[in-house]
């Protein structure tokens, strides 16, 4: 009998736990929602819970900023992971494969180069750009977003790559294919997982990315959501229903994204692909 | 044509490692050629150099008539199943075996018929929708040959493919595999640790230890006839029982002087051969079913060994007695139904005509 009332005890405190980090989770987009709809008075007096009447016009001024935006997001930020994987596959495949003088020390430094902040590169990178005639292009988010993900994506895909079993590896070269065919035609679909969750993990880092679009993007007309919403925000004043209602929209992609891909996600997830 | 040569083959490591050491070896057009050794003797080393995916440290690698040592393996027109089968994970049984003809731009009509007829003939036409997760070992052995079949190659590679499978599994394979070889008439280079299927499967064998070719020949004659201890030994289930000893001269003539009987040399033949060998340390060797074998029994002057049984394992058909004579200790298979019991001493003959002595120094075969 105690035994049992102490089981109950801590399975209560380990859900009341779990309902704590619910709570904190999902609150920001609660109360994003619930002040999407409301003018800045209701707002004042109440942030906390939903109040008639429903401002949805608060939408129509966000998608008014934003609209427009969402594709420049979407192109950059697909087109940007789709090529970042590509090219890291083949960079993972070698340095999973191949063992040649300086293949350690070159994996090395691109493991250093992950723990670099993209921050200081941002002086170097800019002059880069703009001697490359790339400056408020697409072009120089694209590019610069492909060189900042390849170091991570290498680490993981490599670790993915190095636990094919070498026998796959032979076989699709006695049936007769090349290393094209190889990486092709067995090392992406058996790593589907793990790419999904990479390429997951890159769109939401670039649509959600601030300080290189405001660098290298002058023309409001190629600015991408993350700057767009800036200018929700008034000098002076601050008009919370409309931010919000501007920060809904902009979730609402990501969000369904996520849903779709969630099981290849969570499958990439606990491959054990991706550490810490 | 579709012979294998192999002309002083070697396979050196970094740090001067040999693995695979002047490997010379003929293998015959349509021949089952099965290279057997322990684990490390190079023989799947061996087999990896033949397809190509291992690079040729010395040596030439012939196939047919053309030399094959810088010849990609998808150029070498051979075909290889892998000990884990190596199946495709995301590809149905038809897409697995059907890989290597789309690769090679054949016809699809061309690849179905194929397929379908590899499927008949391995007894997969219902599982070709299926995915290698959704079926048993032997069905995936069985995709893994049918991948290999459907190419028509002029050699097939076998390298350990039943080592995964349970026992009644392997026994079936094996079966199939000989079948398989009977219908196909293919060369065939199959690499196993097992004697048992060593045996029972190749028209020839070859016998490796540590990179070096023992011997090659019949399955029988090397049972019959094994160039060395090592051979003798491994060869074989139970394995050879190995008596120490000296080749002495006495009154009696030359005789066999071990540590607890002795055995005298009467033949001629036998007296002539052993003789350049008399004061040397040698190892007289004898199979566990030539100790109390019918003829051993009928054989009125056949050396007798005196022993306490240890164990004793019925196996149905034959018993396996392991004896001790306080010095060494040696198996013997008997008739399933004499009663022998654990403890006792009992006085066992030997048939010395299927005997062999071996040097103690080479472990060379004498007799």
């Amino acid at each position: 009998m105690a035994r049992r009332v102490k089981n109950r005890f801590t399975e209560t405190c380990k859900h009341l736990f779990l309902w704590a980090i619910y709570i904190c989770t999902f609150l920001p987009l609660y109360l994003m929602l619930v002040i999407s709809l409301k003018d800045n008075q209701q707002f004042a007096r109440n942030p906390w819970y939903p109040e008639a009447p429903f401002h949805w016009e608060n939408f129509a001024v966000g998608w008014a900023h934003i609209g427009d935006k969402i594709f420049n997001t979407t192109f950059i930020a697909f087109t940007t992971t789709i090529l970042a994987i590509a090219i890291a596959i083949i960079g993972a495949f070698f340095f999973a494969r191949y063992k040649m003088p300086g293949s350690k020390f070159l994996f090395f430094i691109f493991v250093v180069l992950m723990m670099y902040p993209g921050v200081a590169n941002m002086v170097p990178t800019f002059k880069l750009i703009t001697s490359l005639h790339l400056y408020n292009s697409h072009l120089a988010l694209i590019i610069t977003g492909i060189a900042s993900a390849q170091a991570f994506t290498i680490y993981v895909l490599r670790s993915f790559i190095e636990d094919i079993p070498q026998d796959l590896f032979d076989a699709v070269e006695i049936d007769g294919g090349s290393v094209m065919h190889q990486i092709w035609h067995m090392v992406i679909p058996m790593s589907m997982p793990i790419i999904g969750t990479l390429a997951i993990l890159r769109i939401i880092e670039v649509w959600n990315n601030f300080v290189a679009p405001l660098l290298y993007l002058r023309d409001s007309k190629l600015q991408v959501i993350a700057v767009a919403l800036l200018h929700l925000e008034g000098e002076y004043t601050k008009n919370w229903g409309e931010l919000m209602a501007g920060y809904t929209i902009a979730s609402i992609p990501l969000i369904i994204m996520f849903l779709f891909c969630m099981r290849l996600f969570v499958r990439g997830l606990s491959s054990g692909a991706v550490k810490g | 044509m579709a012979e294998v040569i192999l002309e002083k083959v070697c396979k050196i490591y970094d740090g001067n490692v040999k693995a695979v050491d002047n490997v010379n070896l003929e293998i015959k057009d349509r021949e089952f050629m099965v290279l057997v050794g322990p684990s490390g003797c190079g023989k799947s080393t061996t087999l990896r150099m033949i397809a190509g995916l291992e690079e040729i440290s010395e040596g030439t690698v012939k196939i047919g008539e053309r030399i094959v040592n810088d010849v990609p393996p998808k150029n070498r027109d051979i075909a290889m199943v892998f000990q884990n089968y190596a199946l495709y994970p995301h590809m149905t049984v038809y897409d697995n075996m059907a890989f290597g003809l789309k690769l090679r731009k054949f016809k699809r009509s061309e690849i179905q018929q194929r397929v379908n007829e590899a499927a008949k003939l391995l007894g997969l036409t219902d599982y070709l929708q299926r995915l290698p997760k959704a079926l048993s070992g032997g069905q995936r052995q069985r995709v893994a040959l049918g991948r290999a079949i459907v190419r028509k190659p002029d050699v097939f590679l076998f390298d350990e493919p039943l080592s995964n499978l349970d026992a009644k599994m392997r026994v079936q394979m094996r079966a199939e595999i000989s079948k398989l070889h009977s219908q196909l008439e293919t060369t065939m280079i199959y690499v196993t640790h097992d004697q048992i299927e060593a045996m029972t499967m190749g028209d020839r064998i070859c016998v490796m230890k540590d990179g070096i070719v023992q011997q090659v020949d019949t399955p029988l004659n090397i049972y019959d006839n094994p160039a060395n201890m090592f051979v003798a030994g491994f060869i074989g289930t139970p394995p050879m029982n190995f008596f120490r000893g000296k080749l002495k001269v006495n009154g009696k003539g030359l005789t066999f002087a071990g540590k607890t009987f002795t055995l005298p040399i009467r033949t001629p033949e036998h007296r002539e051969k052993l003789l350049p060998y008399k004061g040397r340390d040698v190892v007289f060797g004898i199979r566990p079913e030539d100790i109390d074998s019918e003829r051993a029994k009928s054989t009125p002057e056949a050396p007798r060994i005196s022993a306490k049984v240890e164990v004793v394992e019925p196996m149905g058909s034959e018993t396996f007695v392991y004896l001790d004579t306080e010095s060494e200790t040696f198996t013997a298979k008997i008739d399933p139904h004499k009663p022998v019991k654990v403890g006792t001493e009992v006085s066992l003959p030997l048939d010395l005509k299927k005997a062999h002595i071996f040097t103690a120094d080479d472990e060379k075969t004498v007799l």
